[in-house]
């Protein structure tokens, strides 16, 4: 900053005082200028794009068609494909269990790794593990784990009696399951890590004073501990209900849609429809309704987040 | 960056106990109260960056390194012995050759490097795509669409010609490719390359379904190969039910009913047994709710799924399929020629030297289908290379080349004179009796929008396979509706 500091409260509007405010309003977007471009070339611009497409039919298989302005076309057959039904129905389902399962879960791994013990700095490496490997390989490997031959859950399950192995991913509950099952243990310790930031900025003084007033753990737990996490268990929920929403992987390398639909999530049918089939205008509709399902959710949330944390102030 | 240059400057310290980092501690050593836990406990944004050069950098650098590694190795010049840069650098064509991964690596090493024998000017490169037929269509159609003038020559399945020749990817090739040289090839393969009377691609092999069986479980209990689906059933269940005691966990039949292409494949073997087909012969009208697809789908379901196939068959593509098969696991197996090389490989097979190949079967009324299958070459519209990339054609598709694949990698060839080869037939002694069958596949619906129809196929037969109670007709009635839609708008438009 080379601009000397300038007191808003009392400068007067006129003269070199306004200049110079005017000057450093100036320096300020030049200084965000470069995000400010980056978010718009590579957030914005491909979201206006989406949007634009999705009014068009555009197949590339069928040239001859070219590429003309529909309306809302795409948007009417999205309502009546039973494909987009079943999706959104297995998608939510997703987000729901996982979503739940991971805070959960992600709240009992941040109060252990929070506490004070001997090798602290190992297990919370080791919780992190999961979240570090691609979620490619995640899936392979529980892939493999649920392997109707060769896979360790029907070897834990059933050990040498081979008759009674069981074709888990051929099972569409069990596939469905299993999908939710491979995300929550792939991103808890992310959930986790979230509520951790939470949990240490809870000034500790709160839990003596609770202490010497004699309350029990659960007491604490419940009084302290858990409203005062209240905004970060928001933040991630946001954040894994959004991530939740997008997911592909795991579909696309365990069990294609399969069987029957049972695992099919929008944003691999939206993934079939764009990069399979062809139909751009489709497939951009499809990613359309993901985006605005994410977004909606998202305000309602940070909407959530923003009261919270204004309560917080005013108290 | 800050948190890169901490750790080198002090390696093994916690974030927060750094003297340096003011922010965490302020200077004058007494921690204020409000920011207590804050300063007291590591920040974890500390700790994520002290771990992260203590022990993730190193494998964050291998990771690197090995992703730099693959994307060198996966695009590496094949050209055998001569150098780039020590021959004639200028002069030199590079072809480049998107392929999938291929099951015998080094039968194609081989071929190329005598491709660049007998053509020193011209080099050739590999870009290997992924070795399942939709994913590989995924990625190369991606370079298509994106115009990317890279791309010489691919490879096409057979469902892809229309497809490839109505967008404009693929080049013509009327000229290169005329009727006189087409002859030498089986007919059934030159009508996959062809879209709208002219040729597009160049058949590298033949594939069909085929029924592969233990010559030595059908002999031990007196049965000839079955002629027709209920036939399999009721051997396949007998040879289970006896062999119990011995083998427990052999089942009857193997094959691909997992929600994907090969799906496909399967259940128009079985409707087109069964007197029906997927889209109707009138085109642009479809099928499936006619009662013959209608007893194929509940034979598969009830017959094969329940009673003597593992329900496993709804995740099986073709190796997991065979693997089972090559493991002695099932009776019978359906799948494409390669198969024979790989169940009769000593070393990847238990059951080599004990099967035998038969037509797919057939029922009461109706003769056994076997779906089409096969790989074509085709030269981009874009390349720059087309004269090049003819050549590289000529030579792959060439009697000596198609006999060198048919020995080393069990491609049966499309040239129909190599079926009368001593030394081929030798190899593979069924191919005599097996031509008529490759000759008469079924081709699987002929559309640009293949895709899209294929995606609609999968979800109604696999939904029919996975859920007992599924209202056939109702979910067929709605299948074909959305088939003669897709099929009405190309129609439309030309």
């Amino acid at each position: 900053m080379t601009q000397p500091a300038i007191d808003l409260a009392t400068t007067p509007q006129t003269g070199p005082r306004a200049r110079a405010r005017w000057l450093d309003r100036l320096q300020a977007w030049w200084m965000i200028a470069p995000a400010l471009a980056f978010t718009l070339v590579f957030a914005l611009y491909p979201v206006i794009e989406s949007f634009l497409l999705s009014l068009q039919r555009v197949f590339l298989a069928v040239p001859s068609l070219g590429q003309q302005w529909v309306g809302l076309d795409n948007f009417r057959l999205l309502v009546q494909d039973p494909v987009v039904r079943q999706a959104l129905g297995v998608t939510l389902g997703f987000v729901l269990l996982s979503t739940a399962l991971e805070v959960a879960l992600g709240l009992a791994i941040a109060l252990v790794i929070h506490e004070q013990f001997r090798g602290r700095g190992w297990v919370r490496a080791a919780a992190l593990i999961p979240w570090a490997i691609p979620t490619v390989v995640a899936s392979q490997m529980w892939r493999y784990i649920f392997n109707d031959q060769y896979g360790f859950a029907n070897l834990l399950l059933f050990g040498d009696e081979v008759a009674r192995y069981v074709p888990w991913l051929a099972s569409p509950g069990f596939a469905f399951v299993i999908i939710v099952l491979a995300d929550v243990w792939k991103t808890s310790s992310f959930a986790g890590l979230l509520l951790l930031a939470g949990l240490q900025v809870i000034p500790h003084e709160l839990y003596e004073a609770a202490k010497i007033d004699g309350a029990t753990l659960w007491q604490r737990f419940w009084h302290i501990t858990l409203p005062l996490l209240r905004p970060a268990i928001l933040l991630a929920l946001l954040f894994r209900t959004m991530d939740a929403f997008r997911v592909f992987d795991l579909v696309f390398v365990m069990t294609q849609g399969g069987p029957g639909d049972a695992t099919q999530v929008l944003q691999f049918y939206g993934y079939k429809t764009l990069f399979t089939e062809g139909r751009m205008g489709y497939g951009a509709a499809i990613s359309v309704l993901v985006f605005l399902t994410i977004l909606s959710l998202s305000l309602v949330y940070i909407r959530a987040v923003g009261s919270r944390l204004l309560e917080r102030e005013a108290r | 960056m800050g948190a890169l240059q901490e750790c080198s400057a002090r390696p093994g310290k916690a974030f927060a106990n750094n003297p340096g980092t003011g922010w965490h501690k302020p200077p004058g050593g007494v921690t204020p109260h409000f920011m207590g836990p804050v300063a007291r406990r590591s920040s974890i944004a500390g700790w994520l960056a002290s771990t992260a050069c203590r022990r993730r950098l190193p494998l964050l650098l291998v990771a690197l390194a090995a992703v730099a590694f693959g994307t060198w190795f996966s695009t590496t010049d094949l050209s055998s012995g001569a150098n780039p840069s020590d021959g004639l650098p200028d002069s030199r064509v590079t072809l480049r050759f998107v392929s999938w991964k291929p099951d015998h690596p080094r039968a194609w090493d081989e071929a190329i490097a005598r491709f660049q024998e007998a053509h020193p000017d011209i080099s050739v490169v590999r870009e290997i795509a992924p070795h399942s037929s939709t994913a590989y269509h995924d990625l190369l159609t991606q370079k298509l669409k994106n115009r990317d003038r890279t791309v010489d020559l691919f490879f096409m399945d057979v469902i892809w010609v229309p497809e490839f020749a109505a967008a404009g990817w693929v080049l013509r090739l009327d000229d290169l490719f005329p009727e006189s040289e087409r002859a030498a090839f089986l007919p059934a393969t030159i009508v996959t390359g062809l879209y709208q009377d002219h040729v597009y691609g160049v058949p590298s092999r033949i594939d069909a379904g085929l029924l592969y069986y233990r010559t030595d479980l059908l002999n031990k209990y007196g049965y000839a190969p079955p002629q027709t689906w209920s036939e399999l059933v009721e051997q396949a269940e007998a040879i289970v039910r006896k062999e119990a005691a011995a083998q427990p966990t052999l089942r009857g039949y193997s094959a691909q009913f997992k929600q994907y292409e090969g799906l496909v494949c399967n259940m128009l073997e079985l409707v087109g047994s069964h007197g029906g087909s997927l889209v109707g012969e009138r085109e642009g009208s479809s099928t499936l709710a006619a009662p013959e697809t209608l007893a194929a789908l509940r034979f598969a379901r009830d017959q094969l799924m329940g009673r003597v196939a593992p329900r496993a068959l709804l995740t099986y593509q073709e190796p997991e399929s065979l693997a089972a098969f090559v493991q002695g696991q099932t009776v019978f197996h359906r799948n494409w020629p390669y198969a024979w090389e790989v169940v009769n490989n000593r070393e990847r097979s238990k059951i080599a030297g004990l099967v035998g190949v038969a037509p797919l079967p057939g029922t009461a009324n109706h003769r056994g289908v076997a779906t089409l299958g096969g790989w074509l070459f085709g030269i981009s519209a874009l390349s720059a290379h087309q004269q090049e990339a003819w050549a590289f054609i000529s030579f792959l598709s060439s009697e000596a080349i198609q006999k060198h694949f048919a020995l080393s990698a069990g491609i049966a060839p499309s040239r129909r004179a190599l079926y009368d080869d001593p030394a081929l037939l030798d190899a593979h002694p069924h191919w005599r009796n097996q031509l008529a069958v490759l000759q008469s596949a079924t081709p699987r619906p002929r559309t640009p929008v293949y895709p899209a129809v294929s995606h609609i196929l999968q979800r109604f037969f696999s939904r029919a396979l996975a859920y007992p109670a599924v209202n056939l007709a109702e979910e067929a009635t709605t299948a074909d509706e959305q088939i003669t839609r897709l099929l009405a708008l190309t129609r439309s438009a030309t």
